[in-house]
C-alpha cells in the first residue's frame, strides 16, 4: 500500500535552469502537461515547457512573487509582495500592471466562470479584477485577516486567512460572503483546495493535519466531514510534526497530494479516507504541487521556507516533474 | 526435528484452507480475503484486529471471519501468515498433506500427544506467556511425552506467541485522527451559518459583536496557543517558528527582499499609513511600537529566537489586536446596507475615492514587514489606475538581485 522509493526515478526529473531562490508556488497549464508556471521569491516568474526540460520565457517583478496562474495558454498572472498585480501575455512577451493591493499579494487565481482575476493579500482583502484591462472590479474584505490560501472551482470560491477563517463565496455573486466558518484544525491554515467535484474542500494545517470538509451545510453531510496528521516523523522518541504546505487536486480521480514541510508527498483518496501512496522523500521542504490537468503529471516544488530550519549546505531550490500512474492516483 | 522443519508444508492459510508459495503471499491473501472491513475496506493484520476496527470505527460486532471455513471461523483467534494457528490444527493439516505416505516413524504418537497438550494454551492466551519459559507452557502436557517433543513444542510456542504481539502496532490505522476534528472543542462550523447571509464585511452587530470578543478575549488564547510549539505534548514538536504567522510573511521580513530603501522611508511610512486608517492615534503609535518590535524581531538572531520569540510575539500581539482591530469596529455601518460592489461608497470606510498620497506606494515595500497589513484595516480600495503613474516609477528600480 505504501510505496517508497529512494532515488530519482525515470518517472520523475528534474527542471532545468531553475530559480535562484525559493519557489512560491508552480501551475500547470489549464489544457496542457506541456506548460508549467514557476514563481519564485528571486522575484523571477518563468515558463517552462515541461517536455522539452527548457525554459521558455521569465519575466520579473520587482520583489518576490508568491503566487501565479494562468488564464489560458498564453496569458499569466502574478502577484507578491510588491503588492502589483502583473497579467503577462506570454506570445507577446508584454506586461501589464492590473493593479495593486496596499499589502503583498498572497493568492492569484483565475476565475473562469466569471473570466476575472482574484487576488488576496494580507491587507485582509480580496480583490476581483477585469481579466483583460487594469480594472478592479471589486474589493471583499476578508474579516480583516490576511489572506494566506485561496481556491476556486467553478463558482466555488474558498478563502483560508491568518486567525484561522475561511470565507466560502460565490464567484457569481460577490455581494455577500456564502458562509464564514472557522477552520476546524487548531492550528494556522496553511492550504485549502476545493474538490474538483465542488462538495468540498481540503484544508492544512502547520500542525501536520489535514481536514476534508464539506461545503453543504446540512447535518448530514456535515457528518461526513473528517481530519487526519500526516507528514510527521518520529525521530528517537520525538514526534516532529511539520507544516503540510501544498495541496493539489486529480482533477480526474478527486484524489489530493500533500506535501509537507518533512519533504514527503503523499497521495490520499479524500472519500474513502486511504492513503494511495508516498513517494520519496524529497531534498528539503515541499513549497508547492500542482497536478497537470488530466493528472498525469505532478509538480513539485521543493523549497525550504523557514529559515530556521535551513541546514547547511542550504538544500536546493528544485521543481521535480513526476508522472503518476494510476495505481498512484486513483482510488483502489 | 530440524528435519521436520526442512520438510514442512507450504505456507497455507488457517480459515480457508488454501495453500500458498510464499507466506507473503498468504498474509497479503488474509489481508484481503480475510481481514478486511466490509464497511471501509480497510486491511487489517488479524482477526481480533478486525473485530477491534469494526467495534471501535463502526460500531459494528464481527462475530466470524469474513470468508472463512464455518469451522474456521473463530474471530478470537489471532492469525497472522502461519503464526498464531492452533499446532493441533498444524498437526492436522500437515497429516492431510502427507496423507500418511509419508515416513509415519513418529508423526503418528506426537499429533495425539499435541491434541491433548495444546489447546489450553493456545487461541488468545499465549500473548500472556512470555515465550521461552519452558515450564509454564509444558505444564499440561500429559505425562510420558518424552523430551524431543518438548523441544519441539516450546520452539511453535515461541512462533507464534511472538507474532501476534508484534503485530499491534502496525494494526494503528492509517487515519488516526479520522474521529480528531468532530472531538475538537472549537467547532464554530455551526455557529457560522447563521451569519451566511450577512455582508462581507464584519460590520452588522452580531459580526462586531462577535470579533469584539475575539479581539478582547477569544482570539488572544487562540493565537497563543497556535505558536507554541509545545502545546502539542511533551513528545511532540512542530517544526515551524514560534509566531503564528505564515512561514512567507516571516520569510518576508528578511532584508533582502524588501525593496531598496529610501532615507525617506521611515516618514513616508508614517504619514502614509496614516490616511488609510480610520483608527485613532493611539493605535497609530501602537501600530509603530508593533513595527519596531517586529523589526526587531527579524533582527534577533536564530539562536535566542525561540524563547525570545514566543516573549515578543505576546508583547506584540496584546497591544495590536485591541489597539488596531478594535477602531474599525466602531466604525458601524447599518446592517441594512448590503455591500454589494456599487454601493461600496456609501460605507466611510471603503472610501474609493481617497486621494493618494505621493509616499503611499512606497509604504507596504517599505515598512517592516512584520507589520500585518491586514490590520492595518486596508479596506479601502486601491485607487485603481491612479496608482499607476508612480508605480510606474517604482518598476524601474533595481531588484534586490
Amino acid at each position: 500500500m505504501t510505496v517508497t522509493r529512494v532515488a530519482e526515478s525515470r518517472t520523475e526529473f528534474k527542471l532545468k535552469s531553475l530559480p535562484e531562490d525559493a519557489i512560491s508556488s508552480v501551475k500547470f497549464a489549464p489544457k496542457s502537461n506541456q506548460f508549467l508556471l514557476v514563481s519564485s521569491w528571486d522575484c523571477s516568474v518563468r515558463l517552462y515547457d515541461v517536455s522539452a526540460n527548457i525554459e521558455r520565457h521569465k519575466y520579473s517583478h520587482e520583489l518576490p512573487v508568491l503566487d501565479v496562474c494562468f488564464r489560458d495558454a498564453v496569458h499569466s498572472y502574478s502577484g507578491g509582495l510588491d503588492q502589483t498585480l502583473k497579467m503577462y501575455d506570454l506570445n507577446a512577451t508584454n506586461e501589464t500592471i492590473l493593479g495593486e493591493h496596499k499589502g503583498a499579494i498572497r493568492c492569484v487565481e483565475f476565475a473562469s466562470e466569471v473570466n476575472a482575476v482574484l487576488t488576496g493579500s494580507w491587507d485582509g482583502t480580496v480583490k476581483m479584477w477585469d481579466s483583460r484591462v487594469p480594472n478592479c472590479v471589486g474589493t471583499y474584505n476578508q474579516g480583516n485577516e490576511r489572506v494566506y490560501t485561496m481556491s476556486i472551482v467553478g463558482e466555488k470560491f474558498v478563502v483560508g486567512t491568518s486567525g484561522r477563517k475561511i470565507f466560502v463565496w460565490d464567484v457569481r455573486n460577490m455581494g455577500h460572503v456564502n458562509q464564514r466558518r472557522e477552520s476546524s484544525l487548531k492550528y494556522q491554515t496553511r492550504c485549502i483546495r476545493v474538490f474538483p467535484n465542488k462538495q468540498g474542500y481540503v484544508l492544512s494545517s502547520i500542525e501536520g493535519r489535514v481536514a476534508v470538509e464539506y461545503l453543504d451545510s446540512n447535518p448530514e453531510v456535515q457528518k461526513k466531514k473528517y481530519a487526519f496528521k500526516c507528514h510527521r516523523i518520529k525521530e528517537g522518541g520525538l514526534e516532529k510534526i511539520f507544516p503540510v504546505n501544498a495541496i493539489s487536486f486529480h482533477s480526474v480521480y478527486n484524489t489530493f497530494a500533500t506535501g509537507g514541510s518533512d519533504g514527503y508527498v503523499n497521495i490520499w483518496d479524500g472519500f474513502n479516507k486511504k492513503r494511495l501512496c508516498q513517494f520519496h522523500r524529497y531534498n528539503t521542504a515541499v513549497s508547492s504541487l500542482c497536478f497537470s490537468h488530466d493528472g498525469s503529471a505532478l509538480a513539485i516544488a521543493c523549497s525550504q521556507l523557514d529559515d530556521s530550519q535551513v541546514e547547511e549546505p542550504k538544500p536546493e531550490d528544485i521543481v521535480y516533474i513526476r508522472y503518476v500512474t494510476d495505481q498512484e492516483t486513483k482510488p483502489k | 526435528m530440524g528435519r521436520k522443519k526442512k520438510k514442512a508444508s507450504k505456507p497455507w492459510c488457517w480459515y480457508c484452507n488454501r495453500e500458498f508459495d510464499d507466506e507473503k503471499i498468504l498474509i497479503q491473501h488474509q489481508k484481503a480475503k480475510h481481514f478486511k472491513c466490509h464497511i471501509c475496506h480497510k486491511k487489517l493484520y488479524t482477526g481480533p484486529g478486525l473485530s477491534i476496527h469494526c467495534m471501535q470505527v463502526h460500531k459494528e460486532a464481527i462475530d466470524k471471519v469474513p470468508n472463512s471455513l464455518p469451522n474456521r471461523s473463530n474471530i478470537e483467534i489471532e492469525i497472522y501468515g502461519m503464526e498464531g494457528i492452533p499446532s493441533e490444527d498444524v498437526k492436522e493439516h500437515e497429516k492431510q498433506k502427507t496423507g500418511g505416505g509419508k515416513g509415519s516413524d513418529s508423526d503418528d504418537d506426537e499429533p495425539a500427544a499435541k491434541k491433548r497438550a495444546t489447546p489450553a494454551l493456545l487461541g488468545p492466551g499465549p500473548s500472556t506467556v512470555s515465550p521461552g519459559i519452558l515450564p509454564t507452557p509444558m505444564g499440561p502436557v500429559p505425562p510420558g511425552m518424552y523430551p524431543g517433543h518438548m523441544q519441539m513444542n516450546q520452539h511453535m510456542m515461541q512462533h507464534f506467541m511472538q507474532a501476534p504481539r508484534m503485530m499491534m502496532p502496525g494494526m494503528r490505522p492509517l487515519f488516526p485522527a479520522a474521529s480528531v476534528s468532530s472531538s475538537t472543542p472549537s467547532k464554530p462550523t455551526f455557529p457560522a451559518y447563521s451569519n451566511a447571509t450577512i455582508s462581507a464585511p464584519p460590520t452588522t452587530s452580531s459580526a462586531a459583536s462577535s470579533d469584539l470578543k475575539e479581539n478582547g478575549e477569544v482570539k488572544p488564547p487562540v493565537a497563543h496557543s497556535c505558536p507554541l510549539v509545545t502545546a502539542t505534548g511533551a513528545g511532540s514538536k512542530i517544526i515551524h517558528p514560534p509566531e503564528d504567522v505564515s512561514l512567507e510573511e516571516i520569510r518576508a521580513r528578511n532584508s533582502k527582499y524588501r525593496p531598496k530603501p529610501k532615507p525617506d522611508a521611515p516618514t513616508s511610512h508614517q504619514s502614509s499609513v496614516a490616511p488609510t486608517m480610520i483608527t485613532p492615534s493611539t493605535s497609530q503609535a501602537e501600530a509603530v511600537m508593533y513595527a519596531q518590535v517586529a523589526a526587531h524581531m527579524s533582527a534577533a538572531v536564530a539562536a535566542a529566537r525561540h524563547q525570545q520569540a514566543a516573549a515578543q510575539a505576546a508583547a506584540m500581539r496584546r497591544p495590536m489586536m485591541p489597539g488596531m482591530v478594535l477602531p474599525q469596529m466602531r466604525v458601524g455601518v447599518p446592517v441594512s446596507v448590503p455591500p454589494v460592489m456599487g454601493m461600496l461608497p456609501v460605507m466611510p470606510q471603503f472610501n474609493l475615492v481617497r486621494p493618494l498620497q505621493p509616499g503611499m506606494l512606497l509604504p507596504g515595500g517599505v515598512m517592516p514587514m512584520g507589520m500585518f497589513p491586514g490590520s492595518m484595516g486596508g479596506m479601502g480600495s486601491m485607487g485603481g489606475m491612479g496608482g499607476m503613474g508612480s508605480m510606474g516609477g517604482m518598476m524601474m528600480q533595481p531588484r534586490y538581485r
